[in-house]
């Protein structure tokens, strides 16, 4: 069993007399044959978490565990651990079957135990027949399948990705990415994999931790982490494109936004009250146009809008709509109070700087409190009283 | 061919005057022309040395102090001096001779001996010493890293007397400026330690430069992976880094080889006399074809030359490392 436990991990660098905190308190529970993503921007301690865990770094304070054992201060050799790098990092003067067995090697297994674990190795990775290449000869690709294989040779309780895919091309991104998932149904083992892009950790992992600042923002399976997001940070960061923020003010039964009313009940909401700040999220793919109201099971009142950019994206267009007086700003902070991103039909025919009016979704609409950032809900019961609110079924959600 | 330049120039200039009127033009041309004068004058220098040992050796030992190496030659009437010395004689039989008046295999075999072990032992420190300058961050390495490169710009001479009082182990050690005794060291004079000592001290800077600069490049990334895999921080470096940088360590290797084969000023005084049994190394064996009365300038242009012949044979087979080995340091990928 290995469990993976990382309990107050703190990791601080003495950059030149400033000490920077890379990873602050990270406390994490990982279970045996989890498949766990870290993502976050850059720099935001996911890959010096990875590195504690592997034992290439050493945390500042805090205990790590592998399976039952505390691992803190072991050496990386000794912690059942395998690793594979954004770089690949394959020994360059050694040829694919080297490269492969080069732990079992280095730990003295016979010789045929060796050549029956690289060859279901390369099996695996579909690497036949390769064996006797040497790094320069093969692809990004095939360079990133050595390294798996060289990973899983060794049978480890975990293992350790960090970026593996991004230095390959988007298609062989996918294609990895779809192995990457067969290879964890078939090895069944504790996979810790690292990341910046959002959309490999939703589609790979059972559970997202979201990091940033060195501070675990939330952990939790993937669509809680795109429905329920535990803050604005996470809101923004899963999601592409991400979620638009509005910033406003709760009244006595609405949320006021410079440029429009959004009705609900206060009351109805608990932790808020009139007066508040907040900061309303809503996803581009719950607005809709004003015409589609009537399919909309909760919807708002009418926004105006102006069309300011479209991107059409086959599938969907993603249109940039501003709101208000509709004055373009390049200004981000000016900006986005102002500007609106939805999801649109393909076939609509709607064009660039034509006026539209949308209507949101109420049902999946999120609160954020401005100060500290932390979601206060994420869906608006409607105010009852308020006969804005539709003529279509009212009702409150689950 | 005169009337194709004339035809070119106008003008009825001598040679030097085209070269000089189309160099103006092409000024490539100079740098050429000064390309291979420095390489002639370069060749010359080097080249000319081993000729004249050849010239002396195979000359028999009783023309060698008579007469002119410079021949008078007469052609077509006109007589004139030959510039280049030539063999008055031949007689090859000096190649042998050298190893029947004195055991010369004995004292190539010493210097060899010395040299491979002072190279395995720099080899090892050095590797040691650069990955630790090359890889980690720590306060004052930059300080180290020169007072280590200060070692090489004192002059070995200033060593030789404080290590022969140590080697000879006749008084113990004292702490510097007293008189309290530390310890009193062992005999070493007349041993291969007290020569690989010091040459491996007089060495080691030049080396851990080299590798501190040929460890530093290599990737990180590299030496995490192994580590992972399995191997802890030194098998990282004897396993993945020192292979990586095989331009650097055979270049490290090769520079230190030569430089204490050929090394004579510590191993003449540390053997106490030129015996090879003495450890005593090739230099003091070419010396000892001088007695009192004779000096057998044949035998010890010979031995000379067999004694050149390993170092000769290494850097032929060895150039290619060597060469790119010092020439890419940053451009190494």
């Amino acid at each position: 069993m290995a469990r993976v436990r990382l309990e107050h991990v703190t990791k601080r660098y003495d950059d030149q007399g400033d000490i920077v905190t890379a990873v602050d308190d990270m406390n994490l529970d990982i279970d045996h044959g989890e498949f766990i993503c870290f993502v976050g921007p850059s720099g935001c301690g996911k890959s010096t978490t990875m590195e504690t865990i592997a034992g290439l770094t050493i945390p500042t304070e805090g205990e790590i565990y592998i399976g039952d054992r505390e691992v803190t201060n072991l050496p990386p050799k000794d912690r059942g651990i395998a690793m594979v790098f954004q770089n690949i990092a394959l020994f360059p003067h050694m040829d694919v079957y080297d490269n492969i067995s080069f732990g079992l090697r280095l730990r003295d297994y016979p010789q045929d135990e060796i050549d029956r674990r690289v060859e279901r190795a390369s099996d695996i990775v579909q690497l036949d027949g390769m064996l006797s290449r040497m790094p320069e000869e093969m692809s990004g690709g095939q360079r990133q399948r050595v390294a798996i294989a060289r990973a899983i040779v060794r049978e480890p309780d975990v293992f350790l990705m960090d970026e593996p895919l991004a230095n390959l091309d988007a298609k062989l991104k996918v294609h990895m990415r779809t192995e990457l998932q067969r290879l964890h149904k078939e090895l069944d083992t504790t996979i810790i994999y690292v990341t910046h892009d959002q959309e490999e950790a939703m589609t790979l992992s059972d559970r997202i931790a979201v990091l940033d600042s060195g501070q675990l923002q939330q952990i939790d399976p993937p669509l809680t982490c795109y429905n329920e997001p535990d803050n604005l940070f996470v809101a923004g960061f899963i999601g592409s494109p991400s979620m638009n923020f509005i910033e406003g003010t709760v009244t006595e039964n609405a949320l006021e936004t410079p440029n429009f009313d959004l009705e609900f009940n206060p009351a109805s909401v608990e932790g808020i009250s009139a007066g508040d700040k907040v900061t309303l999220g809503v996803r581009p793919e719950d607005i809709y146009p004003g015409e589609l109201r009537d399919e909309v099971p909760d919807p708002s009142g009418m926004i105006q809008a102006k069309a300011d950019i479209l991107e059409p994206m086959g599938d969907e267009i993603f249109a940039y709509l501003l709101l208000g007086d509709g004055e373009t700003s390049m200004d981000q902070e000016m900006a986005t109070n102002d500007q609106l991103l939805m999801s649109i039909d393909p076939d609509s025919d709607l064009e660039e700087e034509e006026s539209i009016s949308v209507v949101i979704d109420r049902r999946n609409v999120h609160l954020f409190d401005s100060a500290t950032g932390e979601a206060i809900v994420h869906d608006l019961i409607p105010y009852e009283a308020e006969g804005t609110a539709s003529g279509s079924e009212v009702e409150s959600d689950d | 061919m005169a009337t194709t330049t004339e035809d070119q120039n106008q003008s009825s200039d001598g040679p030097l005057q085209r070269w000089t009127q189309s160099a103006i033009q092409d000024p490539d041309k100079v740098y050429r022309a000064l390309f291979y004068a420095a390489m002639v004058f370069f060749l010359v220098t080097t080249l000319f040395p081993f000729y004249w040992l050849m010239v002396l050796a195979v000359t028999p030992e009783g023309n060698l102090l008579s007469g002119s190496f410079l021949p008078t030659i007469n052609l077509f009437g006109v007589s004139g001096t030959f510039p280049l010395p030539v063999p008055k004689g031949f007689n090859p039989g000096a190649f042998v001779g050298v190893f029947e008046q004195v055991p010369f295999h004995l004292y190539m075999l010493n210097s060899f001996a010395l040299a491979v072990t002072t190279t395995v032992i720099v080899l090892f420190v050095a590797s040691l010493a650069g990955y630790v300058f090359g890889r980690l961050r720590f306060p004052g390495r930059a300080l180290l890293m020169l007072g280590i490169l200060a070692i090489s710009y004192f002059p070995p001479a200033a060593f030789v007397i404080p290590l022969f009082q140590a080697f000879a182990g006749n008084a113990p050690i004292t702490v510097p400026f007293t008189s309290i005794p530390l310890f009193t060291p062992p005999r070493m004079l007349n041993t291969p330690g007290s020569m690989v000592l010091p040459f491996s001290a007089l060495f080691m800077p030049l080396s851990i430069f080299i590798l501190t600069t040929f460890y530093g490049q290599i990737p990180d990334g590299l030496e995490d992976a192994a580590r992972v895999e399995g191997t802890t921080r030194l098998g990282a470096l004897f396993r993945v880094i020192m292979p990586l940088s095989a331009p650097g360590v055979a270049t490290a290797a090769v520079l230190t080889f030569i430089a204490v084969y050929n090394e004579y000023f510590f191993s003449s005084i540390m053997a106490t006399s030129p015996e090879a049994t003495n450890w005593s190394p090739i230099v003091g064996g070419i010396l000892s074809y001088q007695t009192q009365y004779t000096t057998q300038f044949n035998l010890m242009a010979a031995a000379s030359i067999v004694g050149v012949l390993p170092v000769v044979i290494l850097v032929v087979v060895a150039q290619e490392r060597i060469v790119s080995g010092l020439t890419s340091g940053a451009l190494k990928e």
